[in-house]
């Protein structure tokens, strides 16, 4: 029976495994199989296959059963994913539902997932600038965290390598708040857009509004061909999956990529519990999977493990691989996994009415808008609060019809919308500061369905927070005024932090082990062979969605990982 | 393109939704009798002129379904409530039943609900009026014959003429 032991440790050894096929994920396992390496890639959900299972992708609006509106019973069953803008009817299948998977809230925090093949790359909304050095040594400047290892130089090269892959659109602009890519054609604006646009250059030297770079093919390369990926067509229902690979997700792109080496495993239904730490060795050996279905545990092997679960589960499983050389959690020696968790501040907006241009209207759909890149506190310290926000902006225009009266005049009135005036709206984009009170912890008592602890998470806003809102209230409003735009209303949400889907955190990046997790290769300091490349390893959040810099810290690594491989470092 | 498309999916018995034809109704929240009432009442509210009304389009089951699945308990008595003091507001108009009234007479009577002072009835009209545009308005026949909707449209055009545009909707 010795055998078989060693036959079954045999059957379970890779080269390297993936924790998680996400955006990040699916990058690894792109890259690593790319290389050469027999590459397991796990994922604690289903199999979701690029277009044959996109359930709601070809449903015209008439189908569905509530016309997109959620059941009550939905509604009520889950009161957190409930709150998210991209559930709804067409979408409910690729979201966490609340009792999927419990958690702790010590604080309010709606945690939205995605658990599938592909993760929350499905239903992102696609926006994908680059950080610039002002994002970089933030951290240095204002003593607000620890310094990043590294500068946009040592990314820049990575992030070109993956929008050219990925496909990312965009116009080049020239700014150094926000370095131009390697962009397909942009999308175009509209009138009241570029009307706003002028009226800020205009008046602010140091304000832009641009158009936003997205990862959707406006023009489709041969490298996006040969992905089966086609231009985008403008449906503007991403979140449902895309048949035409219009947008990037993993499922359209990295993971099938991946699946043509020959060389990937993809195993759904995979809950990591842990990683393996083997003291005599030194180093991480493989994972614990708790299947799904069966409940059943098992062990898989391999030389290098890539650790992409999403922020906040990354920091689980960490947390959750204990030994008596890491009794507080995988290469945790300083004490700071789990804290500075950080995000995004997605609280305020600003919204207002134009009568101007209004012989022109638009004319089909754009899964994009411009885009305000951050100006506060750039060059220096110029505002009683740390750092600054991008903002979101758009402008469409309404039509309305006399709905008061009944009958064959209502009818009438239906079927001959009279075109309104043009609205435009704002969102801001805040960065939070990573705090030491942050923090994600693993629950003393309380298991999840898989028997493995919840997480506790304890994340606020803070008196930084507030003053950004209402310094991007004013300024915004300022902005608006200054376009001519009129009936200005600002408004804050007062959500909790999460919804802004962009988790990062806990596994931070540092120079120096007793302050960081990670080096500069996001390379556990204590453990060498596992690599966190997800939003876990974020140092600070900058006001950029931070989806592309996961990709280029992901691909950087993995080509890192796989030459220190060869060298006998890890 | 989309019917290009289409061909390479297999959807799930699930994902097929339903059609004006076929509704299927997770839970029967009206009677019979009930139900004839809120045709009638969205038929009234959208009548059929050169083009379909709201009962040939089974906007009512769509109300029905909508009110049954999506809404609190309340919201759904008041419906019924609703639905069954109709007929005795029609007496007590225009001696008759709300069915048997010419268009005058219902239109009158729908004017009179929306002004009510009782919140439920303003409420209950007000919940079957709002859900028969919407119903309407999102239902196969007027968004492929006359709002023109486009799934695919395949581009956007940030300034045109007013006169040129095309007529789409979101989502």
């Amino acid at each position: 029976m010795s055998n078989f032991n060693i036959d079954a440790q045999a059957l379970n050894t890779y080269d390297a495994i993936v924790v998680g096929s996400g955006i990040s994920g699916g990058w690894a396992a792109k890259e690593l199989t790319g290389k050469g390496l027999r590459t397991l890639v796990l994922e604690r959900g289903r199999d979701v296959r690029h277009v044959t299972d996109y359930p709601t992708t070809n449903t015209q609006p008439w189908e569905f059963e509530h016309r997109n509106q959620l059941k009550k019973e939905v509604r009520d069953a889950n009161p957190i994913i409930s709150k998210c803008y991209a559930f709804y009817e067409g979408t409910e299948q690729f979201f966490v539902k609340d009792a999927e998977h419990p958690y702790i809230q010590e604080k309010p925090f709606d945690w939205i997932r995605g658990y599938q093949v592909g993760g929350k790359s499905l239903m992102w909304a696609r926006q994908t600038q680059r950080w610039s050095d002002f994002d970089f040594d933030g951290p240095a400047r204002d003593g607000f965290a620890v310094d990043w290892p590294i500068r946009y130089a040592d990314i820049a090269p990575w992030y070109s390598y993956v929008e050219k892959f990925a496909g990312i659109s965009g116009n080049k602009d020239g700014l150094s708040t926000l370095p131009d890519g390697e962009f397909l054609p942009p999308h175009e604006w509209n009138c009241v857009e570029k009307h706003f646009q002028q009226k800020v250059a205009g008046k602010y030297k140091d304000r832009h509004v641009i158009m936003g770079r997205a990862a959707h093919i406006t023009k489709p390369q041969p490298i996006h061909f040969q992905q089966g990926r086609a231009q985008c067509q403008h449906r503007t229902i991403c979140e449902r999956g895309c048949p035409f690979g219009g947008y990037f997700s993993s499922n359209s792109s990295t993971i099938p990529w991946a699946a043509k080496t020959g060389k990937m495993t993809l195993r759904p239904n995979s809950v990591v519990h842990s990683i393996i730490y083997d003291e005599k060795k030194g180093r991480a050996t493989g994972v614990r999977v708790v299947d799904s279905n069966t409940k059943q545990m098992t062990e898989y092997y391999a030389r290098i493990i890539f650790l992409n679960a999403a922020a906040l589960n990354s920091n689980l499983v960490l947390l959750n691989s204990t030994s008596h050389r890491f009794p507080n959690g995988l290469g945790n020696d300083s004490g700071v996994l789990g804290k500075y968790a950080a995000f995004h501040n997605y609280r305020a907006g600003v919204s207002a009415e134009y009568d101007g241009n209004l012989d022109s209207t638009t004319d089909g759909r754009r899964p994009n808008s411009p885009y305000i890149p951050r100006f506060r506190n750039v060059h220096k310290q110029e505002m009683g609060f740390l750092r600054g926000y991008a903002a979101g902006f758009s402008a469409g225009r309404s039509s309305h019809s006399d709905q008061s009266s009944v009958g064959a005049d209502l009818k009438e009135s239906l079927l001959n919308p009279k075109l309104g005036g043009w609205y435009v709206g704002s969102h801001m984009m805040g960065e939070t500061i990573p705090k030491e009170s942050n923090y994600l912890a693993l629950d003393a008592t309380q298991k999840d369905p898989f028997g493995i602890p919840q997480l506790k998470i304890s994340i606020a806003y803070d008196d930084n927070d507030d003053k950004m809102v209402k310094d991007y209230q004013e300024q915004l409003t300022e902005m608006f005024t200054e376009a001519g735009f009129k009936n200005i209303r600002v408004r804050d949400s007062h959500a909790s932090p999460g919804l802004d889907i962009h988790e990062m955190g806990g596994v931070r990046m540092g120079k120096d082990p007793k302050t960081s997790m990670l080096n500069k290769w996001s390379q556990l300091h204590a453990v060498k062979n596992v690599f966190v490349t997800d939003g876990a390893c974020m140092t600070s959040t900058s006001t950029q969605n931070p989806s592309l810099t996961y990709m280029a810290l992901t691909a950087r690594a993995a080509d890192y990982a796989v030459k220190a491989m060869k060298q006998g470092l890890v | 393109m989309a019917g290009a498309v289409g061909g390479l999916i297999s959807l799930p018995a699930w994902a097929n939704g339903w059609t004006t034809e076929t509704v299927r109704s997770s839970q029967q929240l009206l009677s019979s009798g009930q139900a004839e009432l809120l045709a009638e009442l969205v038929e009234t509210i959208i009548p059929v002129t050169d083009t379909p009304g709201a009962k040939a389009l089974n906007v009512h089951k769509f109300v029905q379904k909508m009110v049954a699945d999506c809404y609190d308990k309340s919201t759904q008595e008041n419906l019924q409530k609703g639905l069954d003091s109709l007929d005795g507001l029609a007496q007590k108009s225009y001696s008759k039943s709300f069915a048997a009234g010419d268009t005058a007479q219902r239109t009158a009577l729908l004017t009179q609900l929306a002004k009510s002072t009782d919140t439920a009835q303003k409420d209950f009209y007000s919940l079957v009026k709002n859900l028969t545009i919407r119903g309407y308005m999102s239902s196969e026949y007027v968004m492929t014959n006359l709002t023109h909707y486009q799934f695919i449209p395949g581009h956007y055009y940030g300034c045109v003429p007013v006169q040129a545009k095309a007529t789409s909707q979101p989502k």
